[in-house]
């Protein structure tokens, strides 16, 4: 037989291509992130220096966003992102199992709900601010509504500046993140409920139990690892939503979130070690969640 | 029971293709909305409903001027030179990674293990900045180099693999968490039996790798290929930071940028431009929809 240490150096140059260019592209930018947030960033330069007392300290860039209202929003509104996670849960788990049978038609319907998942998410953007403007179909579909239940009549019109309007222009962009996600989610509980046993439901059937209790009693605790999974996932990924906000308002109309503001700080702004300071807050946050969330169903299962 | 059992049965199936019908219509309607805007030379209808959602006096007007308005065929081949090159960079990886981590035993296994799945809790996104800054230093070494050599500048190596390259756009996504999982989930199905006969046979690890374990998992690999593929050819926030020149745009960031720019002439054409942007992507999906669901499957076990 080949000799041990012979055998581990195999093990690790087959290791080595996806650890170098993790260490470069995943773990680096934890360090050095964490080093930028406490340094000067001069973008001509190339160069970080400590941030002196004249800059405000050590601390600077995390006194100054501490200070600022903007991160506040931003940290506020992807809190309050996290409203899209129960909400696609649901919809998603209703959606597989609707698709999930042998019906006519269930590879057309899959394919089609998936249809928002392949789609680059700058495309899909443009279309749904064309659906979102004051003059857009949305407004035209509402209108078409309240002609017909007879609200409005003659000319008036639905005219709601869906993203323009910093009351509602959020949610609007979460709506966005909830059509666009609700595939992925559906393909993972679909997954799920394959592997849940035909005869369960059918002897609850036969003992009489409708649809909502079967839902309820039946596919929900039996598909509880994925909900665990994908909560998980759906969890950081509205923490982490920021694409859906420079594809839909470019921040305006109060939707900054805190990747955003990240983002902002380092492309707009140029300030890189704002950035990465606020990049450091968000990465805690989503931390915390992740250990909140395995505590949490950990306990239960 | 006063209905009879074909009745609630005929009720249970019409109210199933409902929830069906309105889950299809709330995935596609953006995109059915662009198809009929973009096929109609009349354009006073676009924002009314319904009659927004069929073509007015259908010509292909506007699809033939979006190739004269925006260079779509140049950001189509950067689509597809980047695409291509992010499969093969990834499948290597993953390929080669996911064998040690599954297949053999060696100090350290569990440990790196844990660290790459980790990265997936990880906001990834907060690595932009260093990213950027990193891809920068990459250029200033081909700069470097360029000069070491006594070469041109109109080598320009600078723009081969730092900012503004293919390369920088595509290469921090080489190494993913879920490619070496995949992988590694795909490996751990096969029968120890066919490793240990091949060793037997005096096989080096790598003839495993490649002669035993990788064609018995080819549709693993086609799946891995094919969601990179749909992830490379969407790709927007990274390639838009790194990439600056109009000529090396890939199509969801050049389409974007000509949709929400200062060119976007008409709503029309904008539609038109949608729809030929997510039209190839549909088209490739519906030949491989059955390997995004077991794909998923399989990463989901």
């Amino acid at each position: 037989m080949k000799n041990s240490s012979s055998y581990t150096t195999v093990a690790y140059l087959f290791l080595a291509p996806a650890l170098i260019l993790m260490g470069i592209f995943t773990f680096w930018p934890v360090g050095y992130n964490t080093y930028l947030a406490f340094h000067i960033y001069d973008i001509a330069e190339g160069t970080a220096r400590v941030a002196s007392a004249e800059d405000g300290g050590y601390f600077t860039h995390f006194k100054y966003i501490y200070g600022e209202d903007l991160f506040h929003q931003a940290l506020k509104n992807s809190l309050l992102y996290l409203l899209v996670v129960p909400c696609i849960q649901l919809a998603a788990l209703v959606m597989a199992k609707l698709v999930n049978n042998k019906l006519p038609g269930m590879t057309f319907f899959r394919a089609t709900y998936y249809i928002p998942v392949i789609t680059a998410i700058s495309v899909a953007g443009v279309a749904w601010a064309f659906v979102y403007k004051f003059d857009g179909m949305l407004n035209g579909f509402l209108t078409w509504i309240t002609h017909f239940v007879g609200i409005h009549s003659g000319f008036e019109k639905v005219e709601i500046d869906w993203i323009g309007n910093p009351d509602i222009a959020l949610y609007s962009v979460m709506v966005f993140t909830f059509w666009k996600g609700l595939g992925y989610y559906m393909v993972l509980y679909l997954a799920g409920l394959q592997a849940i046993p035909a005869e369960v439901e059918e002897a609850a059937i036969l003992d009489g139990a409708n649809a909502w209790d079967r839902f309820w009693k039946i596919t929900v605790p039996m598909v509880k690892p994925t909900i665990l999974l994908c909560t998980l996932l759906s969890t950081i990924a509205a923490m982490k939503a920021f694409q859906e906000v420079i594809v839909l308002t470019k921040g305006q109309s109060d939707t900054y979130t805190a990747l955003f503001y990240v983002y902002d700080q380092a492309f707009r702004n140029y300030n890189f070690g704002r950035a990465a300071a606020a990049g450091l807050v968000v990465t805690f946050f989503c931390m915390i969640l992740a250990v909140i969330q395995f505590r949490f169903f950990g306990e239960k299962k | 029971m006063a209905m009879s059992k074909n009745v609630r049965q005929a009720l249970g199936l019409t109210g199933h293709y409902s929830g069906l019908i309105l889950f299809a219509i709330f995935t596609t309607f953006p995109f059915l909305w662009a198809l009929a805007s973009g096929l109609s030379a009349d354009a006073s209808k676009m924002y009314l409903f319904p009659d927004g959602f069929w073509p007015h006096d259908a010509s292909f007007m506007w699809f033939e001027r979006v190739f004269q308005e925006m260079p779509f065929l140049t950001y189509t081949k950067n689509s597809a030179i980047m695409s291509f090159f992010t499969i093969i960079g990834v499948v290597v990886v993953s390929v080669l990674a996911g064998y040690p981590l599954a297949r053999m035993k060696f100090p350290g296994r569990g440990l790196i293990f844990v660290a790459i799945i980790a990265t997936m809790m990880l906001p990834s996104e907060v690595g932009i900045v260093p990213n950027f800054i990193t891809l920068k230093n990459f250029g200033d070494f081909g700069n470097w180099i360029q000069e070491s050599l006594g070469l041109g500048s109109s080598w320009n190596m600078r723009e081969w693999i730092g900012l503004n390259s293919y390369f920088g756009a595509i290469i921090p996504n080489f190494a993913g968490a879920f490619g070496i999982f995949l992988m590694k989930q795909a490996f751990e199905a096969i029968p120890q039996d066919l490793i240990d006969a091949a060793r037997v046979d005096g096989a080096t690890e790598m003839q495993i790798l490649w002669k035993v374990m990788v064609p018995v998992t080819a549709p693993s690999i086609a799946a891995l290929a094919i969601f990179t593929l749909v992830n490379a050819w969407n790709d927007y926030l990274w390639p838009s930071i790194v990439m600056n020149s109009k000529e090396k745009l890939p199509l969801a960031v050049g389409v974007f940028n000509d949709l929400t720019g200062p060119f976007a002439t008409s709503d029309n054409i904008l539609m038109a431009a949608i729809v030929m942007t997510v039209v190839p992507v549909l088209v490739f999906f519906a030949f491989t929809q059955r390997y995004f669901i077991s794909g998923m499957d399989g990463a989901v076990k």
